[in-house]
């Protein structure tokens, strides 16, 4: 092993990437991406908001029409749905007359839709809208939604209950979660650390979609450049391999963290907005920076892992095309540790667990999580780290074999049993 | 400049039941040019990837000034293979500087040195340039600097010309002799025997694997060549048979006053000559040297 070859090829590596336009289109097109997701919606809502002019007869006499009307207005500019003007007028004795004119007021577009509240419906529990248009289905549930509570009101009212009381009773009762700790109890949102774990995982399986296949093709580029003569008499392969890792890898790094740099300043706004909104003794969710650092260490490790295993099918093969029929495998190879992952949350420290954490095609995923549910001991960490950072090395060193004797095989695709003696060969 | 010998010891490879080389050995003196020559598939590349620890012999050693080479002796090689090619998206100058580094140079140093190539191979502009965007012939040209370019004292080219423009081989052939000037060691592979008659001071001959005649040209031109001389001249040319030292005489049917003398064995050719104006109008008497073609045909069929 020569650091300093490898690192010469590290740097070829990343530079090489980080050099291109198309580096620099991806890396400036998530942030435009995700910053017209939020700016254009807003747009939208704020340009062409539609409004419906809706008829409200109210039969009851009651005064519905008008408690649906507030309720509407309570919900205010926020609702997503549609501006309602309401109109509420009272019910004429003659329902079909006045049926017709509101129709025929509906045809001429004068208004856009009408409610009817009857007695004799509400009790059965329906009201009739009436529109040219039905398929506004979010308007209409809003609607419902309104009329719902006003008869709800209405109804209390003359079961003799005071609607305000009523409410107070069958108010909801909310979960609050208490982790216990060696370092004592704390409240804590247990959700926090699972959308760290989940969001990391998606993460790294996004990364290593955009740039295993760039490990694959980075692998072989020697080979269809056919460089790869005077590299490997001046490189052993196994430096070849480790500096294409490393210098593929702080590419990938290099374009994820500017992307998450990027993502946390554009939500930032958001999130300091929403914290306003929150009751004064709501619980933030609270991870420790050591929780974060062991699971951005895993994060990295899990590039290394499943990026090598597109590194050892770009050793076997002379092109991208042989190499493509047996993609599957480092892909698989991420999806694996899925299967072990409700069994690790249901309980973290049970001996499979422990033991499947351990593993280092499954840790990168699977220690994360137990890091959020509970955090393992430190030795368990550290065996993880240093058995996966082993793997990686161990899996470099296997590819570089094959690669080594697949150098010479031009023209030719490898068996199965070939590989086999290719990595026994000395 | 100090140059190193390079020296092959029963080199022995076999591919499955097929016997690629078999028992090479053999020694490339300091400063000295060698041509490993023989026909495709004789050998010749798989000895080279031994030399350059691309393949790993089965038997045999390759040592380097007389000891064992090491891995890390390789950056004093320069080698250029058959199988050759550039980095495609590089620039031109990042690709040479990237070799250089690769080659044990300092950052600075290999960058100073692909900027001076650039320069002698009339390549300049073509700094900024990515490797994909030049021709042919300058790609070759880059590939010969990028082999060149950390000074190596032994240069190892296999299959050097095939492949070059007409430009190219000779600027490569300057340079070659210019690297022997200043006393390195090259060795390189070939399958046209006019190229390494012209270059080489020093020959190997393989055949199927073996090493069949090695040695310095001069020398086996001498001791495989005998003693055949061109004759041109006026007067009857069958009378030269009774001069002392001559052992027989072929006289050209289809062209007058030519012949081929051969000589006896020790027989001085000045003398001999000095006889033939006796008698001959003389306008030429040339040795007639063996091509290396004839001294391969016939090294092979002896060995068989």
């Amino acid at each position: 092993m020569r650091l300093d070859k490898m690192l010469v090829l590290a740097k070829r590596e990343y530079l090489v990437r980080v050099k291109t336009k198309g580096f620099w289109i991806a890396l400036l097109a998530l942030p435009l991406f995700l910053g017209a997701m939020f700016v254009i919606p807003a747009l939208v809502m704020t340009t062409t908001r539609a409004e419906l002019d809706l008829v409200v007869v109210d039969a009851t006499g009651r005064g519905l029409g008008e408690a649906m009307a507030a309720d509407v207005a309570g919900r205010g500019e926020d609702s997503p749905m549609a501006d309602l003007r309401i109109t509420v007028v009272p019910g004429e004795p003659d329902r079909e007359a006045q049926t017709a004119a509101l129709d025929r007021r509906l045809l001429d577009e004068e208004i856009d839709a009408w409610v009817l509240l009857a007695p004799e419906e509400l009790e059965d529990g329906r009201a009739v809208y009436r529109g040219r248009n039905v398929s506004n289905t979010l308007t209409q549930r809003m609607i419902e939604r309104a009329v719902s509570s006003a008869a709800r009101e209405m109804r209390l009212a003359d079961a003799g209950y005071d609607p305000d009381e009523v409410a107070a009773l069958i108010e909801d009762v909310e979960l609050a979660t208490v982790r216990v700790t060696e370092t004592g109890s704390r409240a804590e949102a247990g959700e926090a650390g699972f959308a760290l774990a989940y969001g990391l995982f998606f993460l790294l399986y996004m990364v290593l979609l955009i740039w295993g296949q760039q490990v694959l093709q980075g692998v072989l580029e020697e080979k269809t450049s056919r460089v790869v003569e005077v590299i490997a008499s001046a490189a052993r392969p196994f430096d070849l391999m480790m500096g294409k890792l490393l210098g593929i890898g702080a590419a990938a790094l290099t374009q994820f963290g500017v992307w998450m740099v990027t993502v946390a300043a554009l939500t930032a706004p958001f999130v300091l907005q929403s914290m306003a909104f929150l009751p004064e003794d709501a619980r933030l969710p609270e991870i420790g920076v050591g929780h974060v650092l062991w699971i951005l260490l895993f994060f990295v490790l899990g590039f290394f892992v499943y990026s090598t295993m597109y590194a050892a099918v770009g050793a076997a093969f002379e092109n991208l095309q042989d190499a493509q029929n047996m993609v599957f495998l480092p892909t698989f190879s991420i999806i694996l540790p899925v299967f072990f992952m409700f069994p690790v949350i249901n309980d973290s420290d049970s001996p499979l667990a422990v033991i499947v954490s351990l593993i280092p095609l499954l840790t990168p995923i699977l220690m994360p999580l137990r890091i959020a549910v509970e955090m393992p001991p430190w030795w368990q960490l550290a065996a993880a780290a240093l058995l996966t950072a082993g793997f990686v090395v161990l899996m470099v060193w296997l590819a570089a074999r094959v690669y080594r004797v697949g150098i010479l095989m031009y023209g030719k695709k490898p068996t199965l049993k070939e590989l086999w003696r290719w990595m026994r060969y000395a | 400049m100090t140059a190193a010998s390079l020296e092959l010891i029963g080199l022995h490879k076999s591919f499955g039941s097929f016997v690629a080389v078999e028992e090479v050995s053999l020694t490339v003196p300091r400063g000295r040019i060698c041509g490993l020559l023989g026909p495709n598939g004789a050998g010749k590349t798989t000895t080279i990837r031994m030399i350059m620890d691309i393949i790993a012999p089965d038997r045999g050693r390759v040592l380097l000034d007389g000891r064992p080479r090491r891995r890390e002796d390789l950056e004093r090689i320069g080698y250029l293979p058959e199988e050759r090619g550039l980095y495609r998206r590089m620039t031109v100058a990042d690709h040479l500087a990237f070799l250089g580094e690769l080659h044990g140079l300092k950052r600075k140093d290999a960058v100073e040195r692909g900027a001076r190539w650039l320069e002698r191979l009339g390549l300049a502009d073509r700094a900024p340039r990515k490797v994909e965007e030049l021709s042919k012939g300058m790609q070759q040209k880059v590939q010969i600097a990028g082999t060149l370019l950390h000074e190596p004292e032994v240069v190892i080219l296999d299959e050097p010309f095939s492949g070059l423009d007409p430009i190219n081989q000779m600027l490569f052939k300057d340079l070659l002799a210019e690297y022997k000037q200043e006393g390195r060691t090259i060795l390189f592979s070939t399958h046209v025997m006019e190229q390494a008659e012209k270059l080489c001071d020093h020959i190997a001959l393989v055949s199927r694997g073996r090493l069949v005649l090695e040695g310095e040209l001069a020398e086996i031109k001498r001791r495989e060549g005998g003693s055949a001389y061109r004759l041109v001249a006026g007067g009857d040319l069958a009378r030269a048979e009774a001069v002392a030292g001559v052992e027989q005489v072929v006289v050209d049917r289809q062209a007058s006053g030519r012949a081929r003398l051969f000589l006896r064995p020790g027989a001085a050719p000045a003398a001999v000559l000095r006889e033939l104006v006796g008698f001959l109008e003389v306008h030429d008497f040339t040795s007639e040297e063996p091509a290396l073609e004839e001294i391969f045909v016939k090294a092979v069929r002896d060995a068989a």
